[in-house]
Protein backbone atom coordinates (compact mmCIF):
# COMPACT_ATOMS: atom_id res chain seq x y z
CA UNK A 1 0.00 0.00 0.00
CA UNK A 2 1.24 3.35 -0.87
CA UNK A 3 2.18 5.47 1.88
CA UNK A 4 0.60 9.03 1.52
CA UNK A 5 1.22 11.88 4.34
CA UNK A 6 -2.42 13.12 4.23
CA UNK A 7 -4.81 10.09 4.11
CA UNK A 8 -8.07 11.70 2.35
CA UNK A 9 -10.53 8.30 3.51
CA UNK A 10 -12.11 9.23 6.67
CA UNK A 11 -11.61 7.08 8.99
CA UNK A 12 -11.93 6.46 12.56
CA UNK A 13 -7.98 6.52 14.25
CA UNK A 14 -10.16 4.73 17.78
CA UNK A 15 -11.16 1.48 15.82
CA UNK A 16 -7.76 1.37 13.76
CA UNK A 17 -4.66 -1.23 14.96
CA UNK A 18 -1.27 0.60 16.40
CA UNK A 19 0.37 -0.25 13.21
CA UNK A 20 -0.31 -1.63 10.02
CA UNK A 21 -4.15 0.29 9.22
CA UNK A 22 -5.01 3.18 7.65
CA UNK A 23 -2.39 6.25 7.23
CA UNK A 24 -2.26 8.59 9.91
CA UNK A 25 -4.41 11.45 8.78
CA UNK A 26 -5.37 14.50 11.24
CA UNK A 27 -2.88 15.06 14.10
CA UNK A 28 -5.36 14.95 17.05
CA UNK A 29 -5.31 14.25 20.62
CA UNK A 30 -8.53 14.62 21.84
CA UNK A 31 -8.84 10.98 21.80
CA UNK A 32 -7.14 8.22 21.89
CA UNK A 33 -7.52 5.12 21.54
CA UNK A 34 -4.23 4.00 23.43
CA UNK A 35 -4.82 7.46 25.85
CA UNK A 36 -1.07 5.39 27.75
CA UNK A 37 0.91 6.91 24.53
CA UNK A 38 -0.87 10.54 25.16
CA UNK A 39 0.89 10.29 28.38
CA UNK A 40 4.21 8.96 27.65
CA UNK A 41 4.64 12.17 25.67
CA UNK A 42 3.59 14.58 28.09
CA UNK A 43 5.86 12.70 30.08
CA UNK A 44 8.93 13.26 27.93
CA UNK A 45 8.31 16.28 27.23
CA UNK A 46 8.13 17.36 30.91
CA UNK A 47 11.87 15.61 31.18
CA UNK A 48 12.98 17.60 28.48
CA UNK A 49 17.06 18.59 29.13
CA UNK A 50 19.91 20.24 27.22
CA UNK A 51 23.47 18.81 27.53
CA UNK A 52 24.88 22.55 27.28
CA UNK A 53 22.86 22.47 30.93
CA UNK A 54 25.18 20.23 32.98
CA UNK A 55 29.06 21.39 33.87
CA UNK A 56 31.02 18.69 32.13
CA UNK A 57 34.43 21.18 32.88
CA UNK A 58 35.71 19.34 36.19
CA UNK A 59 35.38 15.95 34.42
CA UNK A 60 38.56 17.44 32.33
CA UNK A 61 40.49 17.47 34.77
CA UNK A 62 39.49 13.73 36.75
CA UNK A 63 40.31 12.14 33.31
CA UNK A 64 43.63 13.11 33.53
CA UNK A 65 43.46 11.22 36.96
CA UNK A 66 42.28 7.83 35.64
CA UNK A 67 43.91 4.96 34.79
CA UNK A 68 44.82 3.56 31.30
CA UNK A 69 42.51 0.99 32.01
CA UNK A 70 39.78 2.80 33.35
CA UNK A 71 40.28 5.78 30.19
CA UNK A 72 39.91 2.61 28.17
CA UNK A 73 36.55 1.83 29.81
CA UNK A 74 35.19 5.44 29.89
CA UNK A 75 36.01 6.41 26.81
CA UNK A 76 34.72 2.68 24.63
CA UNK A 77 31.49 3.25 27.08
CA UNK A 78 30.89 6.83 25.68
CA UNK A 79 31.44 5.16 21.82
CA UNK A 80 29.17 2.08 22.29
CA UNK A 81 26.40 4.67 23.62
CA UNK A 82 27.15 7.05 20.66
CA UNK A 83 26.25 3.83 18.59
CA UNK A 84 23.34 3.50 20.41
CA UNK A 85 21.77 6.59 19.97
CA UNK A 86 22.70 7.27 16.98
CA UNK A 87 20.60 4.38 15.60
CA UNK A 88 17.65 5.31 18.38
CA UNK A 89 17.58 8.84 16.82
CA UNK A 90 16.54 7.72 13.39
CA UNK A 91 15.27 4.20 13.14
CA UNK A 92 12.01 4.19 15.03
CA UNK A 93 11.15 7.52 12.87
CA UNK A 94 12.06 5.36 9.69
CA UNK A 95 10.85 2.25 10.64
CA UNK A 96 7.71 2.85 12.34
CA UNK A 97 6.30 5.87 11.20
CA UNK A 98 5.16 5.10 7.80
CA UNK A 99 3.26 1.60 9.30
CA UNK A 100 1.46 3.29 12.32
CA UNK A 101 -2.08 4.45 12.01
CA UNK A 102 -3.09 6.20 15.43
CA UNK A 103 -1.47 9.49 15.92
CA UNK A 104 -0.61 9.32 19.67
CA UNK A 105 1.46 6.88 18.64
CA UNK A 106 2.99 8.52 15.84
CA UNK A 107 3.83 11.54 17.77
CA UNK A 108 4.93 9.32 20.54
CA UNK A 109 7.63 7.84 18.14
CA UNK A 110 8.91 11.59 16.70
CA UNK A 111 8.85 12.33 20.63
CA UNK A 112 10.90 9.66 21.50
CA UNK A 113 13.16 9.63 18.73
CA UNK A 114 14.19 13.28 18.95
CA UNK A 115 15.17 12.41 22.73
CA UNK A 116 17.47 10.11 21.73
CA UNK A 117 18.81 13.06 19.19
CA UNK A 118 19.71 15.03 22.29
CA UNK A 119 21.42 11.75 23.91
CA UNK A 120 23.35 11.86 20.97
CA UNK A 121 23.67 15.66 21.01
CA UNK A 122 25.25 15.40 24.46
CA UNK A 123 28.56 12.98 23.61
CA UNK A 124 29.57 15.01 21.45
CA UNK A 125 29.28 18.25 24.64
CA UNK A 126 30.82 15.19 26.49
CA UNK A 127 33.85 14.58 24.16
CA UNK A 128 34.44 17.52 23.16
CA UNK A 129 35.06 18.93 26.81
CA UNK A 130 37.65 16.09 27.13
CA UNK A 131 39.41 16.31 24.06
CA UNK A 132 39.01 19.27 22.09
CA UNK A 133 38.91 17.55 18.86
CA UNK A 134 36.76 14.29 19.53
CA UNK A 135 36.98 13.40 15.84
CA UNK A 136 39.01 10.42 16.29
CA UNK A 137 36.96 8.90 19.30
CA UNK A 138 34.18 9.02 16.62
CA UNK A 139 35.61 7.70 13.78
CA UNK A 140 36.62 4.45 15.67
CA UNK A 141 32.78 3.92 15.92
CA UNK A 142 32.68 2.87 12.60
CA UNK A 143 35.81 0.89 12.55
CA UNK A 144 36.03 -0.66 16.09
CA UNK A 145 34.90 -4.49 15.33
CA UNK A 146 33.35 -4.97 19.12
CA UNK A 147 30.89 -2.07 18.50
CA UNK A 148 30.43 -3.23 15.05
CA UNK A 149 29.30 -6.36 16.20
CA UNK A 150 26.54 -4.95 18.46
CA UNK A 151 25.51 -2.37 15.81
CA UNK A 152 24.67 -5.17 13.07
CA UNK A 153 22.90 -7.10 15.48
CA UNK A 154 20.70 -4.29 16.48
CA UNK A 155 20.15 -2.73 13.14
CA UNK A 156 19.28 -5.50 11.22
CA UNK A 157 15.88 -5.90 12.61
CA UNK A 158 15.27 -2.57 11.66
CA UNK A 159 16.43 -2.85 8.27
CA UNK A 160 14.77 -6.11 7.53
CA UNK A 161 11.38 -3.83 8.31
CA UNK A 162 12.26 -1.17 6.58
CA UNK A 163 13.15 -3.00 3.40
CA UNK A 164 10.05 -5.29 3.45
CA UNK A 165 7.67 -2.00 3.97
CA UNK A 166 9.55 -0.91 0.99
CA UNK A 167 8.44 -3.30 -1.40
CA UNK A 168 5.16 -3.38 0.38
CA UNK A 169 4.56 0.31 -0.43
CA UNK A 170 5.89 0.03 -3.76
CA UNK A 171 4.97 -3.41 -4.93
CA UNK A 172 1.81 -4.60 -2.85
CA UNK A 173 2.00 -7.61 -1.31
CA UNK A 174 3.15 -10.48 -3.94
CA UNK A 175 6.71 -12.47 -5.06
CA UNK A 176 9.11 -9.48 -6.16
CA UNK A 177 12.30 -10.38 -7.06
CA UNK A 178 14.64 -7.85 -6.91
CA UNK A 179 18.42 -7.93 -8.22
CA UNK A 180 18.13 -11.96 -8.61
CA UNK A 181 17.14 -12.26 -5.05
CA UNK A 182 13.00 -13.55 -4.27
CA UNK A 183 11.14 -11.54 -1.49
CA UNK A 184 7.86 -12.76 -0.17
CA UNK A 185 5.69 -10.06 0.66
CA UNK A 186 2.54 -11.01 2.89
CA UNK A 187 0.41 -8.98 5.51
CA UNK A 188 1.57 -11.87 8.11
CA UNK A 189 5.73 -11.72 7.10
CA UNK A 190 5.27 -8.16 7.35
CA UNK A 191 3.75 -8.15 11.02
CA UNK A 192 5.94 -10.57 12.18
CA UNK A 193 9.03 -8.29 10.95
CA UNK A 194 7.70 -5.69 12.94
CA UNK A 195 7.12 -7.88 16.03
CA UNK A 196 10.85 -8.90 15.78
CA UNK A 197 11.87 -5.57 15.23
CA UNK A 198 9.83 -4.12 18.38
CA UNK A 199 11.18 -6.90 20.73
CA UNK A 200 14.24 -6.05 19.71
CA UNK A 201 14.36 -2.50 20.48
CA UNK A 202 12.67 -3.60 23.53
CA UNK A 203 15.72 -5.29 24.63
CA UNK A 204 17.68 -2.60 23.17
CA UNK A 205 15.83 0.07 25.73
CA UNK A 206 16.06 -2.54 28.70
CA UNK A 207 19.52 -3.90 29.30
CA UNK A 208 22.15 -2.37 26.30
CA UNK A 209 22.77 0.65 28.40
CA UNK A 210 23.13 -0.82 31.74
CA UNK A 211 26.65 -1.76 31.71
CA UNK A 212 27.69 1.44 30.37
CA UNK A 213 25.36 2.69 33.18
CA UNK A 214 27.00 0.69 35.73
CA UNK A 215 30.80 2.02 35.06
CA UNK A 216 29.23 5.91 34.55
CA UNK A 217 28.03 5.30 38.26
CA UNK A 218 30.48 3.28 39.75
CA UNK A 219 33.16 6.18 38.87
CA UNK A 220 30.66 8.82 40.38
CA UNK A 221 30.19 6.86 43.53
CA UNK A 222 34.46 7.30 43.60
CA UNK A 223 32.89 11.42 42.69
CA UNK A 224 34.84 11.00 39.42
CA UNK A 225 33.54 11.98 35.92
CA UNK A 226 30.46 13.43 37.57
CA UNK A 227 29.47 16.14 35.02
CA UNK A 228 29.22 13.03 33.26
CA UNK A 229 26.94 11.10 35.38
CA UNK A 230 24.87 13.75 35.83
CA UNK A 231 23.99 13.43 32.29
CA UNK A 232 24.27 9.77 32.04
CA UNK A 233 21.39 10.27 35.11
CA UNK A 234 19.03 12.52 32.18
CA UNK A 235 19.95 9.99 29.58
CA UNK A 236 18.67 7.09 31.98
CA UNK A 237 15.50 9.18 33.06
CA UNK A 238 14.63 9.49 29.11
CA UNK A 239 15.75 5.34 28.82
CA UNK A 240 13.22 4.03 31.43
CA UNK A 241 10.17 5.80 29.53
CA UNK A 242 11.39 4.30 26.00
CA UNK A 243 11.06 0.97 27.72
CA UNK A 244 7.96 1.98 29.33
CA UNK A 245 6.58 2.44 25.88
CA UNK A 246 7.68 -0.60 24.20
CA UNK A 247 6.99 -2.97 26.99
CA UNK A 248 3.29 -1.38 26.73
CA UNK A 249 3.41 -2.02 22.88
CA UNK A 250 4.48 -5.80 23.05
CA UNK A 251 1.48 -6.45 25.83
CA UNK A 252 -0.96 -4.72 24.13
CA UNK A 253 -0.22 -7.33 20.99
CA UNK A 254 0.32 -10.09 23.43
CA UNK A 255 -2.79 -9.63 25.31
CA UNK A 256 -5.21 -9.29 22.22
CA UNK A 257 -6.29 -5.16 23.17
CA UNK A 258 -5.04 -4.09 19.68
CA UNK A 259 -4.40 -6.45 16.08
CA UNK A 260 -5.94 -9.62 17.07
CA UNK A 261 -3.21 -10.97 14.67
CA UNK A 262 -0.71 -9.63 16.40
CA UNK A 263 -1.54 -11.29 19.45
CA UNK A 264 -1.28 -14.94 17.02
CA UNK A 265 1.89 -13.83 16.31
CA UNK A 266 3.11 -13.25 19.41
CA UNK A 267 2.40 -16.62 20.72
CA UNK A 268 3.99 -18.42 17.40
CA UNK A 269 7.63 -16.12 17.53
CA UNK A 270 7.60 -16.23 21.37
CA UNK A 271 10.28 -18.36 21.17
CA UNK A 272 12.38 -16.28 18.49
CA UNK A 273 11.57 -13.12 21.11
CA UNK A 274 13.56 -14.51 24.05
CA UNK A 275 16.49 -15.75 21.72
CA UNK A 276 16.45 -11.69 20.72
CA UNK A 277 16.84 -10.81 24.18
CA UNK A 278 19.06 -13.63 25.47
CA UNK A 279 21.21 -12.78 22.59
CA UNK A 280 21.53 -9.18 23.95
CA UNK A 281 22.14 -10.34 27.40
CA UNK A 282 24.73 -12.31 25.93
CA UNK A 283 26.31 -8.87 23.55
CA UNK A 284 25.67 -7.13 26.87
CA UNK A 285 28.62 -9.79 29.28
CA UNK A 286 30.74 -9.72 26.31
CA UNK A 287 30.79 -5.92 26.18
CA UNK A 288 31.98 -6.14 29.98
CA UNK A 289 34.46 -8.74 29.07
CA UNK A 290 35.92 -6.28 26.45
CA UNK A 291 35.85 -3.32 28.93
CA UNK A 292 38.21 -5.27 31.41
CA UNK A 293 40.09 -6.79 29.67
CA UNK A 294 42.82 -4.05 30.43
CA UNK A 295 41.90 -4.61 33.86
CA UNK A 296 38.69 -3.85 36.35
CA UNK A 297 38.12 -0.51 38.13
CA UNK A 298 37.37 -0.09 41.73
CA UNK A 299 34.01 -1.06 43.21
CA UNK A 300 33.39 -3.24 39.65
CA UNK A 301 34.21 -5.82 37.82
CA UNK A 302 33.41 -7.94 35.04
CA UNK A 303 31.94 -11.25 37.26
CA UNK A 304 29.70 -7.93 39.10
CA UNK A 305 28.57 -6.87 35.83
CA UNK A 306 27.08 -9.58 34.33
CA UNK A 307 25.34 -10.63 37.38
CA UNK A 308 23.50 -7.41 36.95
CA UNK A 309 23.09 -8.11 33.45
CA UNK A 310 21.03 -10.81 34.34
CA UNK A 311 19.22 -9.44 37.20
CA UNK A 312 17.73 -6.59 35.31
CA UNK A 313 17.45 -9.09 32.00
CA UNK A 314 14.92 -11.08 34.53
CA UNK A 315 13.19 -7.89 35.87
CA UNK A 316 12.77 -7.23 31.28
CA UNK A 317 11.73 -10.22 30.25
CA UNK A 318 9.23 -10.95 32.83
CA UNK A 319 7.56 -7.30 32.25
CA UNK A 320 7.17 -8.38 28.70
CA UNK A 321 5.84 -12.32 29.82
CA UNK A 322 9.29 -14.14 29.13
CA UNK A 323 9.83 -15.33 32.78
CA UNK A 324 12.75 -14.78 34.19
CA UNK A 325 15.56 -17.18 32.92
CA UNK A 326 18.69 -16.10 35.67
CA UNK A 327 18.79 -17.50 39.08
CA UNK A 328 19.92 -14.33 40.53
CA UNK A 329 17.39 -12.79 42.82
CA UNK A 330 19.16 -10.08 44.63
CA UNK A 331 20.22 -7.07 42.74
CA UNK A 332 24.48 -7.47 43.47
CA UNK A 333 24.43 -3.16 42.78
CA UNK A 334 22.45 -2.13 44.73
CA UNK A 335 23.63 1.42 44.78
CA UNK A 336 22.55 1.83 41.06
CA UNK A 337 19.05 2.59 42.44
CA UNK A 338 19.99 6.09 43.59
CA UNK A 339 21.15 7.35 40.61
CA UNK A 340 18.37 5.79 38.37
CA UNK A 341 15.63 7.47 41.01
CA UNK A 342 13.96 10.66 39.46
CA UNK A 343 14.65 12.42 42.87
CA UNK A 344 16.88 15.55 42.30
CA UNK A 345 17.88 14.53 38.71
CA UNK A 346 16.72 17.96 37.46
CA UNK A 347 19.70 19.95 36.90
CA UNK A 348 19.89 22.36 39.41
CA UNK A 349 20.65 26.23 38.08
CA UNK A 350 23.77 26.84 40.33
CA UNK A 351 25.18 24.45 38.10
CA UNK A 352 24.50 24.93 35.21
CA UNK A 353 26.57 26.74 32.44
CA UNK A 354 25.04 30.11 31.44
CA UNK A 355 25.37 31.05 27.95
CA UNK A 356 28.13 33.53 28.26
CA UNK A 357 30.31 31.52 30.83
CA UNK A 358 30.30 28.70 27.20
CA UNK A 359 31.09 31.52 25.51
CA UNK A 360 34.36 32.11 27.45
CA UNK A 361 35.19 28.49 27.96
CA UNK A 362 35.49 28.52 24.38
CA UNK A 363 38.12 31.40 24.62
CA UNK A 364 39.97 30.38 27.36
CA UNK A 365 43.06 28.64 24.95
CA UNK A 366 43.79 32.18 23.63
CA UNK A 367 46.74 33.51 25.12
CA UNK A 368 47.99 37.15 26.45
CA UNK A 369 49.45 37.71 23.24
CA UNK A 370 46.45 37.72 21.66
CA UNK A 371 45.37 40.53 23.01
CA UNK A 372 48.67 42.38 22.60
CA UNK A 373 46.49 45.18 20.39
CA UNK A 374 43.49 45.74 22.91
CA UNK A 375 43.78 48.98 24.52
CA UNK A 376 41.58 48.12 28.22
CA UNK B 1 -1.34 -3.52 57.40
CA UNK B 2 0.73 -5.15 54.90
CA UNK B 3 1.45 -8.66 54.37
CA UNK B 4 4.43 -9.44 52.46
CA UNK B 5 4.58 -12.46 51.38
CA UNK B 6 8.33 -14.52 52.61
CA UNK B 7 8.84 -11.43 55.08
CA UNK B 8 6.56 -10.03 57.62
CA UNK B 9 3.10 -7.93 58.24
CA UNK B 10 3.87 -4.17 58.63
CA UNK B 11 1.80 -1.44 59.87
CA UNK B 12 1.57 0.98 57.33
CA UNK B 13 1.21 5.06 57.80
CA UNK B 14 -1.29 6.65 55.66
CA UNK B 15 0.96 9.53 54.31
CA UNK B 16 3.50 7.17 53.04
CA UNK B 17 3.85 5.17 49.27
CA UNK B 18 3.73 1.63 49.98
CA UNK B 19 7.73 1.67 48.30
CA UNK B 20 8.60 3.67 51.51
CA UNK B 21 6.69 1.44 53.95
CA UNK B 22 9.02 -1.48 52.62
CA UNK B 23 11.91 0.18 52.54
CA UNK B 24 11.34 1.18 56.21
CA UNK B 25 11.58 -2.03 57.45
CA UNK B 26 14.74 -2.92 55.35
CA UNK B 27 13.01 -5.23 53.27
CA UNK B 28 14.49 -5.39 49.73
CA UNK B 29 12.70 -3.99 46.91
CA UNK B 30 13.46 -2.57 43.41
CA UNK B 31 12.83 0.63 42.22
CA UNK B 32 14.38 3.09 40.10
CA UNK B 33 12.48 5.82 38.87
CA UNK B 34 10.11 6.41 42.34
CA UNK B 35 7.29 8.05 40.21
CA UNK B 36 5.45 5.15 38.38
CA UNK B 37 7.04 4.99 34.93
CA UNK B 38 9.74 2.70 34.65
CA UNK B 39 8.08 -0.64 36.09
CA UNK B 40 11.37 -1.25 38.14
CA UNK B 41 9.28 -1.72 41.07
CA UNK B 42 5.98 -3.61 39.85
CA UNK B 43 5.01 -6.39 42.24
CA UNK B 44 1.94 -8.56 42.69
CA UNK B 45 -0.99 -7.52 44.91
CA UNK B 46 -2.79 -10.85 46.02
CA UNK B 47 -5.43 -9.30 48.32
CA UNK B 48 -6.66 -6.25 48.88
CA UNK B 49 -6.83 -2.68 47.20
CA UNK B 50 -4.70 0.25 46.60
CA UNK B 51 -4.64 3.31 44.47
CA UNK B 52 -2.60 5.96 43.15
CA UNK B 53 -2.24 9.77 43.23
CA UNK B 54 -1.00 10.28 40.39
CA UNK B 55 -1.55 7.95 36.93
CA UNK B 56 1.29 4.82 36.88
CA UNK B 57 2.68 4.90 33.45
CA UNK B 58 4.58 1.95 33.69
CA UNK B 59 2.69 -1.20 32.25
CA UNK B 60 1.56 -3.54 34.97
CA UNK B 61 -0.43 -6.29 34.88
CA UNK B 62 -3.76 -6.91 36.22
CA UNK B 63 -2.75 -8.20 39.46
CA UNK B 64 0.23 -5.96 39.68
CA UNK B 65 1.08 -2.79 41.65
CA UNK B 66 3.69 -0.11 41.42
CA UNK B 67 4.44 0.56 44.90
CA UNK B 68 6.17 3.67 44.51
CA UNK B 69 3.44 5.43 43.79
CA UNK B 70 0.02 3.61 45.16
CA UNK B 71 -1.30 4.11 48.90
CA UNK B 72 -3.30 1.08 50.24
CA UNK B 73 -6.68 1.76 51.01
CA UNK B 74 -7.46 -1.76 52.85
CA UNK B 75 -5.22 -4.15 54.34
CA UNK B 76 -3.19 -5.99 51.65
CA UNK B 77 -1.07 -8.47 50.87
CA UNK B 78 2.07 -8.30 48.23
CA UNK B 79 4.67 -10.58 46.80
CA UNK B 80 7.79 -8.51 46.04
CA UNK B 81 8.98 -11.84 44.34
S1 LIG C 1 10.16 2.77 40.78
FE1 LIG C 1 9.68 3.28 38.73
S2 LIG C 1 7.64 2.59 38.60
FE2 LIG C 1 8.07 2.32 40.68
FE1 LIG D 1 19.00 7.28 24.16
FE1 LIG E 1 16.00 5.20 24.18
Amino acid sequence: MKYTTFNQVNNNPLIEPMFFGNPVNVARYDQQKHPIFEKLIEKQISFFWRPEEVDVSKDRVDFQKLSDSEKHIFISNLKYQTLLDSIQGRSPNIAFLPIISIPELETWVETWSFFETIHSRSYTHILRNLFGDPSSIFDDIVENKEIKKRAEDISKYYDDLIFATQLWQTLGEGTHTIKGETHIITMRELKKKLYLCMNSVNALEAIRFYVSFACTFAFAERELMEGNSKIIRLIARDENLHLTSTQHVLNLWAKGKDDPEMAEIAEECKEQATQIFLHAVEQEKEWAAFLFQHGSMIGLNKEILCQYVEFIANHRMSAIGLGQPFDIKNNPLPWMNNYLSSDNVQVAPQESEISSYLVGQIDSEVSAEDFGDFDL
Amino acid sequence: MVTIKDHKTVKHPPQNTLLETIEQHQIEIQYHCREGYCGACRTKLTKGQVEYKTDPLAFIDDDEILPCCCFPISDIQIDIG
